[in-house]
């Protein structure tokens, strides 16, 4: 049930190119005319979780198709990301196309993928090792023409596929973190020793800033908040606070996760 | 010659006659003999008694004696028949004449080996059931004597040794006559936790005012140490006071158990549980032989406090479901089957995920979504569908603490409120014997609760943007009327609405 792909000509900037690529999903050489890698820590953190929330569907915006390895973390995150803004997304895996050890969220987010996208692989029934990933790494990394690292502690693999990325000559592009964070270590330091650019939303603020008269959402722009602490800043009974806090995510004016609310 | 007396065995809450014949026989090999399904704690009454007779200066008959505990049938255990068995035997010795004093009174106890005579558990029942089958006289042990005081219309005698009470029935020194005194009624202040002792969390407080107010159960979910165990130690003192009906069901409960600390008359604070995580289903449902309560009677018209409800068995959990949806446990096992009242508010608390620190502001989460998701399903299902009000206790950031004002609402202020919201869902559900809003029925919510069209608007954004079930859409409606009733409302506005939303399930 696995195919094997067609030759993908960026692979062949790789000294050591895949013998062979399993692939499911609809085959369409359109997918790989401007693609964009996301990778980052398997130990997301919420900031993790904004930073793909805002990257993602801005580069789906700029026609990309969104790259990842496909493991929790940033990397199911981008791909969930992409499909949500409605955009195209490959995943290349760091198992065989075969291997039946996913669980049911899994493979959800597998065949979603596979409806506009395609699934990668250049093993057919390999078992997730510790050396599979590295070298899934350099195939994400080669077929993208832009790579993005979100969050990557000092050992991260996705400072890996940076590291294949700059060999390879594609533009390197790290998310700055909170200095004080392990999970942005890794990106901070690829900023510091010139390895990656950096990377900053693009400012749409001009349309936000100042457009609002709700004390709620200018106190958002600056920082993610609790209801708590939201009430305490504001003075205001939590009990108003809360009804506030529903109307304005129920009018996506702001999100909510796990229980911090931030400016949408 | 034969004596027969009269003492009291428990099934459940209730009691049940128990006559206990003494026979001293003028002819036979001596012998001491009891029958009637004695348990192995009523076999060593015959130790106990023969030393407890001689070490109070009197003698024990060396002829053969049996006792016999009717009805013959019912099986008995416990210490509680050393009094009788020893001044049945006194009295058949003739060491005491026969009299009303004995033979219309209750005997009830457990002796020491020196004739002092100890706290027995159930003495409190004891009484209901003098009253009850209009028994005048009753003798227990002095340290739970205050318990049997609560019941009007009986005599209480607290007997602290088997000397003291020979004396008394030979009429030369009579006990003192222990009269029911006006206790003070519920006051019940005496609480481990103010509310105010914990730093912000307004968001879970003001959880914890809805749930206190509208009797529904609460799920808490944050981090460890973000003052989640603090907080849950603080509801019985928002709680409103128990009155005394209330007072004597709990008290009941906890005189079977053999929990009530001796002196204590009636219980004025709501229980507490807050049962480890270890606990086997028949610890938390009851059990036994003859079952004894278990941790949801305990908690009876007061809190179960699961900690770390995510590690609780499985089955545990599941046993939970039947009494929350009654009210009542019954437990059935081969020599019985007893009923005991178990409506209680049920608080838990989780983490976010197994290593606690998902969603943390400085922490990273160590867990895989995997993990996460493994986790939370073990919650998922029919006990999460009872749980009305869900909310998260983040992590406090201390420097973040003294930004603002933050009001301070002590317990004894929040539990003014709840006070007054109890009242008016009393008067709302006066025809339905409905005490809270926690306890409506789907028809119950559609009558009570009218939601004007821009509420209506406002349910029906929510239950297609978080997918909610119908089980959830009526959550919601009875935690707006409960936000409702404590703002002295008696129409559900969108503003109520929108705050409830706040509390819906994240699991």
């Amino acid at each position: 049930m696995a195919n094997i792909a067609p030759p993908i000509p960026r692979l062949r900037d790789l000294t050591n190119t895949p013998k062979q690529l399993y692939y499911r999903g609809t085959w369409d050489n359109t997918l790989f005319v401007k693609c964009a890698a996301v990778v980052g820590s398997r130990r997301m953190t919420q900031y993790g979780r904004m930073v793909v929330e805002k990257l993602v569907p801005q580069l789906v915006e700029e026609g990309y198709t969104i790259v990842s390895g496909f493991m929790y973390g940033v990397d199911q995150a981008a791909h969930r990301e992409c499909l949500a803004a409605g955009g195209r997304t490959i995943a290349v895996l760091g198992w065989g196309i075969n291997w039946k050890g996913l669980d049911s969220a899994d493979k959800k987010l597998m065949a979603d993928i596979e409806k506009t996208g395609l699934v990668l692989s250049e093993w057919e029934e390999q078992k997730p090792l510790l050396w599979t990933f590295p070298q899934r790494n350099r195939i994400v990394a080669a077929v993208s023409h832009d790579v993005f690292v979100v969050e990557a502690a000092a050992k991260s693999g996705a400072l890996i596929t940076a590291a294949i990325a700059t060999k390879l000559k594609r533009p390197v592009w790290a998310v700055p973190g909170p200095v004080t964070s392990k999970t942005s270590e890794g990106t901070n330091r690829l900023i510091a020793n010139g390895f990656a650019r950096m990377w900053l939303p693009k400012r749409d603020g001009v349309k936000k800033e100042g457009s609002t008269d709700n004390p709620i959402i200018k106190l958002l722009e600056s920082e993610s908040m609790n209801a708590s602490e939201i009430a305490r800043k504001l003075g205001e009974p939590i009990d108003k606070v809360g009804a506030q806090l529903s109307l304005l995510v129920l009018s996506g004016d702001i999100i909510e996760r796990e229980g911090s609310f931030y400016v949408s | 010659m034969l004596v027969k007396l009269t003492s009291v065995a428990h099934v459940g809450l209730s009691s049940v006659p128990v006559d206990v014949e003494v026979d001293v026989a003028a002819q036979g090999f001596p012998g001491f003999t009891i029958v009637g399904l004695a348990g192995k704690a009523v076999e060593e009454a015959r130790e106990r008694v023969k030393t407890a007779i001689t070490n109070s200066g009197m003698e024990f008959p060396g002829k053969k004696i049996t006792v016999n505990l009717a009805p013959a049938d019912l099986p008995k255990d416990g210490g509680a028949y050393d009094l009788p068995i020893a001044v049945g035997i006194l009295v058949a010795s003739g060491q005491i004449r026969s009299s009303d004093a004995v033979t219309n009174a209750v005997f009830y106890g457990e002796l020491g080996l020196s004739g002092d005579v100890r706290p027995t558990k159930g003495v409190l029942l004891v009484g209901l059931f003098a009253k009850k089958h209009r028994i005048k006289e009753i003798f227990v042990p002095r340290d739970c004597a205050p318990e049997a005081m609560v019941v009007d219309g009986i005599t209480v005698y607290a007997v602290t040794n088997l000397r003291d009470l020979v004396a008394h029935v030979m009429g030369s020194t009579p006990l003192s006559r222990l009269k029911r005194k006006r206790e003070a009624e519920g006051e019940g202040d005496l609480v481990e936790f103010d509310l105010s002792d914990v730093a912000g969390q307004e968001q879970a407080k003001r959880a914890m005012l809805i749930a206190a107010a509208g009797g529904h159960n609460l799920l808490m979910s944050g981090p460890p140490g973000a003052g989640k165990t603090m907080l849950a130690r603080a509801l019985p003192g928002i709680l409103p006071p128990l009155i005394r009906t209330e007072a004597l069901e709990v008290t009941r409960i906890y005189s079977v158990a053999g929990l009530l600390p001796s002196g204590t008359s009636l219980m004025h604070t709501r229980p507490f549980r807050s049962p480890h995580h270890g606990i086997s289903a028949a610890g938390i449902i009851g059990g036994g032989s003859n079952p004894l309560p278990g941790e949801v009677s305990l908690a009876h018209l007061g809190v179960l406090f699961l900690d770390e409800m995510a590690e609780f068995p499985r089955s545990v959990l599941e046993s939970l479901r039947q009494p929350m949806e009654d009210g009542v446990v019954s437990i059935v096992r081969v020599g019985a089957h007893v009923s005991y009242p178990a409506s209680f508010t049920l608080l838990a608390a989780v983490n976010p995920c197994p290593c606690g620190y998902l969603g943390h502001p400085k922490r990273p989460c160590t867990c895989s979504e995997k993990q996460v998701r493994k986790y939370r399903s073990r919650l998922s299902g029919p006990i999460l569908d009872r749980i009305d009000l869900h909310v998260l206790v983040p992590a406090v950031e201390t420097e973040k603490l003294s930004a603002g004002p933050g009001e301070k609402a002590s317990s004894k202020t929040v539990r003014e409120a709840v006070i007054k919201a109890r009242a008016v869902q009393e008067k709302r559900f006066a025809a339905e014997g409905l005490y809270t809003n926690s306890q409506m029925r789907n028809k119950h919510v559609k009558k009570y609760c009218e939601l004007d069209s821009e509420t209506h608007r406002l349910l029906k954004l929510a239950v297609e943007t978080y997918d909610l079930s119908a089980r959830g859409y009526f959550r919601l409606i009875k935690i707006a009327r409960t936000i409702a009733d404590l703002a002295g409302n008696s129409l559900v506005t969108s503003t109520h609405m929108a705050e409830a939303l706040q509390y819906r399930s994240s699991m």
